[in-house]
Parts: structure tokens; sequence; C-alpha cells
């Protein structure tokens, strides 16, 4: 046996070297992992090695690589976490040693049938949250030591740092895929409204941001503006499917705030953890009158020629998510010739360290009866300026056109 | 502060979770798990001191309805010391106002908690 014939210090330093070596870090976030995965095997002179990742939407574990015992992820091996030797230990964030291996102690019947007779298993841990285990198995009976446990510890480390690496690049890559497909490519093309708008992501991670500009069959033009709470892909796939359900209950009534309360009771029921603000106009074919509720959302900035700009009278309305059977006011703003609507998400005006009125102010000073674009670059210019936004900024203007001096012209 | 969240503390059998001064997406769900911790000391009845807090975003409240929605379930309460005036505000435009219980210091949430307790009654 060759671990006998090296003083344990020296063997010790060698397997540590094994898993931190530099080469590892050249690989790719894939590669590393079964890499290390053999890396590890081979430092604790284990017979197998398995990670399993936690799905956090299922409060699951599941095998994602291994070697020496690849059917367990060829097979989907999930284990409910809380259940089983690697379900303890996500549960309980501590190492778990086994010194018998049988269906009593184990949950997976891969393990057991592959003859394994000793396990040892860690959590994986990153950003202060469990993203799976990290376990190794003996053929043969074997007592695991602290020392084998600090070892496994630090691949789990290691193991840790690349799966976030990787969840993190694919959520992102995913989110972003999906935020570019929701918000619209193109503004309608309304007879007599301008429109412009922004959309740019929080620093580092996409959030639940969205507008939505349409038209109905009898001619009025809807505009959403909303926010889901949270961030990354969770956030935009909820996102998705509320833009969805809002365009459909859109369709069934005129009345925004019967429309939101539709969609509440659709995210209540399918989505109960989810919360969002959603503010929903219904504007008269005519562009005259804006009929308009709130789900927790800030009031659109209206801006009438020669007038200073103003947060619209929008009475507050429940958030989306919250309180079932809600019902929010319903308000109508006159909307003059020449004049603007700037809708527009939290990202913008919140600031920490200020109220928020100050934000709205700031707002509503740069914010003139122009040209939507000019209005749009002026908004994002001065409250966005070169710094990165911390969370989404969602950005919809639309102007009302001004009338010709003379109708006959 | 560790991965643990923030701290929670008992007052006369009552768990008490006290914000920082600023809630946003970088803390949300270190406060929603001292929530869920707080939820499981009580009687399902907990206060969130907001007391010190300036500034809360969507991130936040999310944690806070969460609690509310849980603690609802379990025949408890929610009970807010209310925040800075931007907390104020942005209690005010979701409507979360007419929702979650709010006091405007912790001797009065304290007080409403105790005679909330079921024990307390008899």
């Amino acid at each position: 046996m060759t671990a006998q014939n090296q003083t344990p210090v020296e063997d010790r330093l060698r397997a540590i070297q094994s898993i931190t070596d530099a080469a590892l870090s050249r690989l790719d976030d894939h590669e590393l992992l079964a890499e290390l995965l053999d890396r590890t095997r081979e430092a604790l002179q284990a017979d197998t090695a398995a990670v399993l990742l936690i799905d956090s939407s299922f409060g699951q574990l599941i095998a994602t690589a291994a070697a020496g015992l690849e059917e367990e992820v060829r097979q989907g091996v999930r284990i409910p976490v809380g259940q089983g030797f690697a379900g303890r230990i996500a549960a309980e964030r501590r190492p778990v040693i086994l010194d018998h291996v049988d269906h009593s102690t184990v949950l997976n019947p891969i393990l057991w049938t592959k003859g394994i007779r000793s396990m040892m298993g860690v959590p994986m841990v990153a950003g202060g949250q469990v993203v799976g285990v990290l376990h190794v198995g003996s053929l043969t009976a074997r007592r695991f030591t602290s020392h084998d446990i600090d070892l496994l510890q630090l691949a789990a480390d290691r193991a840790a740092a690349a799966v976030q690496s990787i969840t993190t690049q694919a959520d992102r890559v995913a989110a972003e895929a999906l935020q570019r497909s929701l918000v619209p490519s193109a503004l309608p093309a309304v007879r007599g409204a301008e429109m412009a708008a922004r959309y740019i992501p929080g620093s580092g991670v996409v959030g639940g941001d969205w507008y939505d500009v349409f038209t109905l069959p009898s001619g009025e033009l809807c505009v959403v503006m909303g926010d889901v709470a949270g961030s990354g892909l969770p956030a935009a796939v909820i996102m998705g499917r509320m833009r969805s359900a809002l365009r459909a209950y859109a369709l069934e009534t005129k009345d925004p705030a019967e429309v939101l309360a539709r969609l509440d009771r659709k995210m209540l029921h399918f989505e109960p953890n989810a919360l969002a603000t959603v503010l929903y106009a219904v504007i008269d074919p005519a562009l005259d009158r804006m009929h308009v509720a709130s789900a927790g959302h800030f009031p659109p900035v209206l801006a009438v020629p020669g007038r200073a700009a103003e947060l619209a009278n929008v009475p507050a309305g429940m958030l989306v998510g919250v309180l079932p059977g809600a019902r929010r006011p319903v308000s109508t703003v006159k909307i003059p010739p020449g004049a603007l609507l700037c809708f527009f998400t939290d990202g913008l005006v919140e600031r920490p360290g200020e109220v928020i009125d100050d934000g709205l102010a700031r707002l509503c000073r740069v914010i003139a009866a122009e040209l939507p674009d000019v209005v749009c670059s002026a908004v994002m210019g001065a409250l966005i300026g070169s710094e990165p936004a911390r969370d989404d900024v969602a950005l919809l203007v639309m102007r009302r056109q001004p009338q010709a001096a003379d109708p006959r012209d | 502060m560790t991965d643990a969240g923030l701290p929670v503390e008992m007052i006369g059998g009552v768990p008490v979770v006290t914000t920082p001064e600023e809630v946003d997406i970088t803390n949300a769900d270190g406060l929603r798990a001292a929530l869920a911790q707080a939820a499981g000391h009580g009687a399902g009845t907990l206060v969130v001191d907001m007391s010190r807090t300036q500034f809360c975003d969507t991130a936040g409240l999310h944690s806070l309805v969460a609690a509310h929605k849980r603690a609802q379930a379990e025949g408890g309460q929610v009970l807010l010391v209310m925040g800075g005036a931007a907390v104020v505000r942005i209690f005010a435009i979701t409507g979360l106002d007419g929702v979650i219980p709010h006091f405007a210091s912790l001797e009065q949430a304290l007080t409403q908690a105790s005679s909330a307790r079921p024990d307390a009654e008899a």
C-alpha cells in the first residue's frame, strides 16, 4: 500500500496539492468538476466520487458528475434534501461519515448494489448557500478520518466555486435571452403617438423588469410596466408568464383594475411565492385619455406642454401576489395634445441613502413634452449617468403628437 | 455577519428581527432566513423592527410578504415597527401598509404581540 510507505504529512501535502493545483484553474468549469472528482478519488484512495447539486425549486439533489459511479448521473438520480445520506448533508450543512452502507442509511439503491461499504460526504457551500454535496465511497470497509474529511472539504470548496460559476453563467445567458425575447423588439406604430423605450439590466444580474406596449382590436393602446421581485432566471421566467397572462386578460376586458385582479388571482394560485409591481394603462383610440390602475407601481410622469412635469394622479393599489381579492382603483388621466407620459420602474429613481421623492423630483425636472427619444436620453443621462445601475431600469415614453396650429394644414 | 443572516432576539417571548439600514437584493435572503428562523421560535407571531431602516427595495418587501403569508397560515402575525420616510413611502405605494400591521415603536409592537398571544388571553 503506497499510503503506508510515505509519511502521513508528505502524503497529505501531495494530496492537497493535487486538488489545489494551478493546472485545474485552466480547465473550463465542466472539465474542472470531472478532473476534481478524479483527483479527489485518487487523493483519498476512494473507489467512487460524486457531486450532487441542489435544484432549489424542487428541493432535490441531482447527481451531476461522478467518477466510478457514472450510472448515478446517467440515471438522473434525485434525492430529496433532508433525506438519505446526501440529503442529510445538504440539510444539516455538515459532513457525514457512514461506516455501513445499506438501505437504512442510504436512499439511492445504486450505492449499495454497487457494493459500496463506507462513505463520507461534505456540503458544497458557495456564497453562503449550500449548492450541493460531494461524496466519496469505498468498496472495502474503511474508517474515514477527520483528516479525510478536511481533504474532502477542500475539494468540495473548489467544486462549489466551479459550480457556482457554471450556474451563474448559464442562468445569466438564459435570463438575458429570455429578457430580450420578452421586451418588444419594435414599438407598435400608432397614428398620432410617438414612442421610445430603454431597458438596461442591473449590474451583474438580470432582474425581472419588463414593459409591454400593444393595441387592442378596438383600437386602444395599452402600456404595461412591471417589476418582478428577485433576479436572474427565476425572475425572468415569472416575468414571461405575467406578460403573457396580462396580454390574454387585456383581450377579455378593458377595465385595467379587472385585468390586474385576474392577473393577481392567476399569480396567487400558480406562483404563490411571486411578488410583483405592475402598472397597466389603457389609452383611448383618440389618445386623449388614459385609464390606469397600479399594483404597487409608481405612477407615470405626465408632462403637458407649458407646464412642469409631475407624477400623474394614480392612487396606490396593492402589489400582485399578496392579498386574494384585492381591488385597485382606476383613475382617468387626460392627455392633451402634445402631452407626454413617462412610464418607468423603480431602478430609475431608487437610490440608497435618499428618499424616493428626491429621485422622483429629479425625474420630473428632466422631463418635458418633447420628442420621446430625446426625453429618454435626457432621463437616462440625468438619472443613470455613467454609473452601472444597481437594479434593472425600464423606461417607456409616449407622446401624443402636438396638433398642427391650423387644422386645415 | 455570516450567512446565518440577521440575529433573532427574543424579547418577552416574542421573536424580534431588526433590519439593517438598507434592505435590498444583497441582503434580502439574509432577512428571509432570519424571519424563517424567528417564525420557528414564537407562537407564529413575530416583530420586524425596521426603525433603523432608511431604504427597502422590492427584494426586501418580498422577504417581508413571504413572512407575513407564512405567519397568517400559521395563525400568527408579522408586526412591523415602521422605518424611515423612504420605507413609509414604499409601503404606501405598494399598498402593504394596509396589509401588514405597523407601529411607531418597538414597545407598541411588542404590546400588540403579547396581547395577540392566545396564552396571554387566558
